[in-house]
């Protein structure tokens, strides 16, 4: 009889708790979304299924020994596997929109408002009982308005580890929701006839100029601003290694084996942070609605920069909707600046042009987390 | 903490954190259109140069060796063949 108590209380059934249930089933809701809706499937499978192992009973996956611990340990919380990511997303992205037309970067600045705004917002937020968040707590809170997934999950283990599940689950969610949370801001603040600007094509960039851009931000990076090297560093080393032309097999690798490989690790990592103790507390609620504000920020931010900037352009006119872009979210915030402009004007593609913001915001967001990291951590 | 002391701190820190990105991306405008003059100059003019060379060098080169060849098997021809007819 005492064996068969034995065998009972070493099952699920008799450990399982409300509160681990409630986050299986978040697991679940990720997967669905994944699956079913196509939301970041690349991220979203190995979060939602690393959710549902931390919650599993007695195996205890995310405690001290369990592979979700060790895997968190050794990827997330020594910084490794965003940095890696990073030199990844480095070797995948081309700067010649960016090269082209430099002036991008001031909207891949502006969008970065949505970051400290929502700094404010989170400190703000204080006001109401329960929220308890720290400057530290706030800045990791707000990196998620720079929609950029290595740089929030970065910037969390560095500042607020214990927040980096919610705060993960938040970036990739609004990443996916780009599509739906952009076009009503690009609407709202611009007029059908400012949609309807038609940009100059671009001029061809040289294989030179790409090769020593990347060289030229590390050096900027060195001179101004060593907190951020981590996150530029690796991304610089990435094109680098793109657009050497030299060493093509490290390029592919980056680009396709090694990202590949830290994702579902980093996704798994992240999953093992959704315990039911840390994910369900009304701080995960604020930071779902902080994230969602400083997307919508960051898009208005970038919108009205573009406006300012189309004032004194000249004969090189901006169409505003490319600030929108200026939020990473790489290519997808691109698109749908392409896609809006399209239904105002059927012939103007807007796709290369928007590529220069969205790529300078992720430099942006590097850059902003790097002051922060410098100010803050 | 007290709040309203923290609300100070995030709003210096928005105002730093917005100047600092501003100043940073700034120069690095700065450097990008001052490396597009460094390196403008030779590239436009080496793919017009590679295409350009390419072509007439192909052009020259094989067929000079070819022609010598021909010419040079015509002529023995020629000549086996006059001797052979005389």
């Amino acid at each position: 009889m005492d064996g068969l108590l034995n065998l009972w209380s070493a099952t699920g059934l008799a450990n399982l708790t409300f509160p681990a249930l409630a986050m299986i089933a978040v697991g679940c809701g990720l997967l669905y979304l994944a699956i079913a809706k196509g939301f970041e499937p690349l991220l979203l499978v190995p979060i939602g299924f690393g959710a549902i192992l931390t919650n599993i009973p007695v195996a205890g996956l995310a405690d001290p020994g369990g592979l979700l611990y060790y895997v968190y340990y050794i990827g997330i919380d020594s910084g490794v596997f965003p940095l890696l990511i990073f030199m990844g997303v480095g070797a995948l992205t081309d700067f010649s929109a960016l090269i082209a037309n430099p002036r991008m970067l001031l909207l891949g600045a502006a969008a970065q408002f949505g970051i400290f705004a929502t700094l404010f917002g989170a400190i703000l937020l204080n006001y109401v009982p329960g929220f308890e968040f720290t400057l530290q707590d706030a800045s990791a809170i707000a990196i998620i308005g720079g929609a950029d997934g290595p740089t929030a999950i970065f910037l969390a283990s560095r500042l607020s580890p214990e927040l980096l599940g919610a705060i993960a689950v938040a970036a990739y969610s609004y990443m996916a929701l780009v599509p739906i949370i952009q076009p009503p801001i690009m609407r709202l603040l611009t007029t059908e006839e400012e949609r309807n600007i038609a940009m100059p094509q671009l001029r061809a960039v040289s294989k030179q100029e790409k090769i020593l851009f990347p060289l030229g931000v590390l050096t900027l990076t060195l001179l101004f601003l060593p907190a951020a090297t981590p996150l530029v560093g690796m991304f610089c080393l990435g094109n680098l290694m793109r657009e050497s032309g030299v060493v093509d097999r490290l390029s592919n690798s980056a680009q396709n084996e090694i990202i590949n490989i830290t994702t579902i690790f980093l996704g798994l990592a992240v999953g093992s942070k959704l315990a039911a103790d840390q994910f369900l507390t009304v701080e995960t609620i604020g930071i779902l609605v902080l994230g969602a504000v400083a997307f919508s920020i960051g898009t208005a931010s970038g919108v009205y920069m573009a406006k300012v900037m189309n004032r004194f352009a000249g004969d090189s006119p901006i169409n505003p909707l490319v600030g929108a872009a200026g939020v990473s979210a790489v290519p997808m915030a691109a698109r749908v600046v392409n896609k809006v402009g399209l239904e105002s004007n059927p012939h103007n593609f807007l796709l290369m042009h928007a590529m220069g913001p969205n790529v300078a915001g992720v430099l942006g967001s590097a850059v902003a987390a790097g002051i922060l990291l410098a100010l803050v951590g | 903490m007290d709040i309203t002391a923290l609300l100070a701190q995030a709003a210096n820190l928005m105002l730093t954190g917005m100047v600092g990105v501003f100043v940073f991306l700034s120069i690095l405008i700065i450097a990008v259109k001052g490396l597009s003059k460094f390196a403008a100059p030779d590239e436009p003019t080496q793919p017009g140069r590679r295409i350009n060379k390419s072509k007439p060098s192909d052009a020259e080169q094989v067929p000079g060796e070819h022609l010598a060849a021909i010419s040079a098997a015509i002529s023995q021809y020629r000549n086996q063949h006059f001797q052979s007819e005389k």
